[in-house]
Formats: structure tokens, sequence, C-alpha cells
């Protein structure tokens, strides 16, 4: 049965980071997923941020991309952590409370639109998983990638319902991130915050306390390489050990979105996936990939 | 009908687009909101109607980004407040002394403690602070801003403004199009009507109005 889906990809994908677009798309095509632009959407809208500024806005905002996608009659699937923790959350926080799904649907119709809560919110490495399957994954990867990984799967995707297991996201992303025939390694630091978000709150804690000590450890275990399932701490790991340099600290890690590792292990040429686009050197990563 | 009663019902009538609201918030307690273009209009009516008007004083709340003027009166036991709200970016008050004369200490003092400039107050000296005192220095005003932390700031305008907190430059636009996608991603904002639906949802709920954003500008009233 065909896998369809709209795809969210919030902001910093399409804006700062299109390569995970464009890698996305390859590996969607070739494992024969469908996904569907979401045309009229809006910032999801930013998760630590915006629920601060005004709780109604910020319900308001999800509730009309949820209803965009209602009225596609698709579910969503999104490429982004913080986009998933706002949309997923608002989403059964809507479901489950009445009188806020009435007091969001008044503001939704005066623009004639409406949200009952029948969008399923998922994120891609639970599509990937849940619906395609690691199996139909593993029969498109023909370039087998042999280099060491570390992944970093982001604070937002530990989120599960009450009582559910905070790692099954994770564990499927380190099922999946291995079908790329890659060696996943073990730093012990994997639960711990990139530091985007209280980069606007102190920079110097952000980097010197999250990311420095995340870097550390990548770098002891050997890994040639951090996968990230998240736009946000992929600028943040990419910019920031730019950023560090400023303290003394020189790493040159490259950073990449775990759709980038699948696309290259499905032997799309990565010319064609404007890896240059990286802040950090994941162009001459996959260069030298290439040519083994 | 109740004196609250009555003067809201006067008031709504004499001041038309001028009358913005009015609350009754206790026995004797009446506030009614307004223009502030429409405030010496407001007191003349109070005084026409009710002979027995005592003024009580005005109040000034700076709330960042507005002056809030409260003009109390009296009639009859029942006080009466005039609320209106003035933004900092003109911070001007208009003098009601040759109205009510009682008014010209408070309105002095109010311009000495908040910088605010009182229009045709016939006498207008410093009251409390001495003449050589320092425009940018009134005690009691505060900054021109909300409590937003200023790093976020420009999250805020860019979300509002463009209904996505990133902007796509020329470049990555190129790189979208040799990768096979569009130039522009179907955003919000790359559709008037969609951008208007957002703009509209944003004022509905009144964020534009607790960050203090300038929809002529298109930017925070503040930096």
């Amino acid at each position: 049965m065909a896998v369809k889906y709209v795809s969210f990809l919030g902001c910093q994908i399409p804006m700062r980071l299109p390569c995970t677009e464009i890698a996305s798309n390859r590996v969607f095509e070739k494992i024969g997923l469908e996904a569907v632009d979401l045309p009229g959407y809006s910032c999801c809208p930013e998760p630590v941020i915006s629920r601060q500024l005004d709780k109604t806005t910020s319900l308001a905002i999800s509730a009309r991309n949820l209803a965009l996608a209602e009225e596609l009659g698709l579910n969503m699937m999104i490429l982004c952590n913080g986009c998933y923790e706002t949309l997923d959350e608002a989403n059964e926080f809507l479901r489950h409370n009445p009188e806020e799904m009435r007091r969001v649907n008044d503001i939704l119709k005066r623009y004639g639109k409406r949200y009952s809560g029948g969008v399923e919110v998922k994120h891609v490495v639970e599509v990937l998983y849940e619906d395609i399957g690691p199996d139909r994954i593993r029969l498109n990867v023909t370039k087998p990638l042999n280099i060491r990984v570390a992944l970093h799967y982001g604070c937002h995707m530990y989120r599960e319902k009450k009582g559910a297991d905070i790692m099954r996201k994770p564990n499927m992303m380190k099922e999946l991130t291995s079908l790329a025939g890659v060696e996943v390694v073990d730093y012990g630091l994997e639960r711990l915050c990139c530091g985007y978000p209280t980069m606007l709150a102190n920079e110097e804690f952000s980097l010197k306390n999250r990311l420095l000590l995340k870097l550390n450890r990548i770098k002891e275990a050997g890994a040639d390489a951090i996968v990230v399932a998240c736009p946000a701490c992929n600028i943040q790991f990419e910019m920031g050990q730019i950023m560090l340099r400023r303290y003394g600290e020189n790493y040159k890690i490259p950073c990449m979105n775990l759709m980038e590792l699948l696309a290259l292990s499905f032997g799309v040429p990565y010319k064609e996936l404007h890896l240059e686009l990286h802040k950090s050197p994941v162009l001459n990563l996959a260069r030298r990939m290439e040519m083994t | 009908m109740t004196v609250g009663d009555e003067v809201i019902e006067y008031m709504k009538i004499k001041l038309g687009g001028g009358f913005l609201g009015a609350k009754v918030s206790g026995e004797r307690r009446i506030s009614i909101k307004i223009n502030p273009s429409a405030l010496r209009d407001a007191v003349k009516a109070m005084k026409e109607k009710y002979p027995e008007l005592r003024f009580i004083t005005i109040s000034t709340v700076d709330h960042g980004l507005d002056f809030e003027f409260l003009h109390h009166f009296s009639i009859d036991g029942s006080v009466v407040t005039l609320r209106s709200l003035v933004p900092k970016e003109d911070g001007t008050l208009q003098s009601i002394v040759d109205i009510i004369p009682a008014a010209s200490l408070i309105e002095r003092e109010i311009s000495d403690l908040f910088g605010v400039k009182v229009l045709n107050h016939p006498n207008m000296r410093n009251l409390i602070l001495t003449e050589d005192w320092p425009d940018n220095k009134r005690p009691l005003k505060k900054p021109f801003e909300t409590d937003l932390p200023k790093k976020i700031r420009p999250v805020a305008e860019a979300l509002i403004s463009k209904s996505c907190v990133a902007s796509v430059s020329t470049f990555i636009q190129r790189r979208r199009e040799d990768g096979g996608l569009t130039k522009t991603p179907p955003f919000a904002f790359a559709d008037e009507e969609d951008l208007e639906e957002f703009h509209g949802i944003i004022k509905d709920t009144g964020l534009d109005r607790k960050v203090g954003f300038d929809w002529e500008r298109k930017s925070l009233r503040y930096k």
C-alpha cells in the first residue's frame, strides 16, 4: 500500500539547510513514500519562545497548520524535532481539551478553517521505521558507508505520551542509521542537549557546558561524523564548532542529517545533495566516501 | 438607573467614536475607556452635565510602550475614571487646566516624573525637579520596551511579520532550484492571502499588542 503523508519541513530546513530537503526527497522517492507539500503553512510555531509569548496564539497557529493537513485528508510527517514536539503536543492538547479546541476553532472559522483533531502527527523516523520498515530501506542501500558515526537524537525526540518508552524513537533512529552500513559509536552523552535552545539566553554556557562536552566525547569515541534528525541541532553542531574557536577549541567534525546519510548510502551522488551548504566538513567526508 | 449606568450612557452619546468602552467595577466605581483625543471633550461634557463634579487627581501608569492616564472625578460620591492610553512615541497629554484649574499641579508633576509633554498647560515649569534636570532622566519613566528579552525580539518579530523564524537568501534560493526544489518553500509568506490569514490570527489573539508590534513598519516598536 502506498504511503502518503503531508511533509512538514518547518523553517530551518527549507531556509537554511535545503540540503536536508533535497536528500529527503531522494530517499522518499527511492522507498516509495509520497511526501506532499503543505501550501500556506507557517512556523509550527517555534517551541521554546512562542509558548512563552502567548499560549493561545501558539495553539491557534499550530491548529491552523494541522487544519491545512486535515483539508488534504493526510497525516503529517515532520522532519524537525522542534516542530514535531510543538505540533504533536498541540494536537494532543486540543484533542483532550474540547474547550480549548472550541476557542481555537472560533478563531480559525473567521478564516474559513476548522480543525477537528483528525490528523496524526509523526516524526520522520517513525514513518520510516513503522510505515516503510527497515527491510524496505535496507533493500535500497547500495553503497554502505563504512564510517563511524555518533548519534545526537535531540531532546524533543524523547517526547512520548505519558508512560511510554522515551527511547522508542531514538532506538528507531539508531537502527535506521545502522542500515546505512555505518558503525554507531556510543559516547555516553547522547541524552545531553546540544545547547541550541539556550543559545539566546547564554551563548557561552550553551557552547562550553553543552556542545563542547558532547564534542569532546564524540571525538574520544573516534566518530567520523555526527548524525542528527533535527535541523536546529544540526545548525548548533556546525555553527557551534565555529564559535568555539574563539574559546580556543578547534573541532571540525562533520554533522549531517539522517536523511543525507541514507541518501548517500542509497547511492545518490553527493554532488546532487548540495552538501556545500553545511558549515562543517560534510562535503569533504562525502567526497572521501565516494572515492572509497 | 444608577449613576454609573447614567454616566456611561451619557458619555457614549457625547463622545461617539471617542468612547472605547466602560466598566462598573463596584457600587460607586466607574471606569470609562476613551480615545486620548476625546479627553478634553469628555471632561467638558461631564462638567456640563454634573455641576457637582469634583476633580480628584490624575494617575499615570508607565506600561513600557504606552502611558496610561487615569483622570479621576467624583460625582455625588461615585468615582468616575477616564482612562486613556497614549503610545510613548507620542508621549503627550492634553492639559485640562482651562476646564479644571485644579489639575495644574498634578499635570506638572506628571511632566516632571514621567517626561510626558503636557500640551497647552498655561505654566509648564518643573514642579518637583530642578529646572536643569535632564530631559532623558525622569524618575518614574520606564525604558521603552516590553519584558521580552532582547535576544528573543528578532525571533518574535520574524514570526509575526513573516510567519517564519528564518529568512531565505538568494544564495539559498539558487541552491534550492539547483537541487530540484521550488525557489521559495510554500510558506504562508509566499501567498498574500495565506499571510493575511496568519496575521489575522496574530491580531485576534492579541500577540501583536502584547509584544508591541507595529504593523505599518512591520517591526517591533522598540529594539
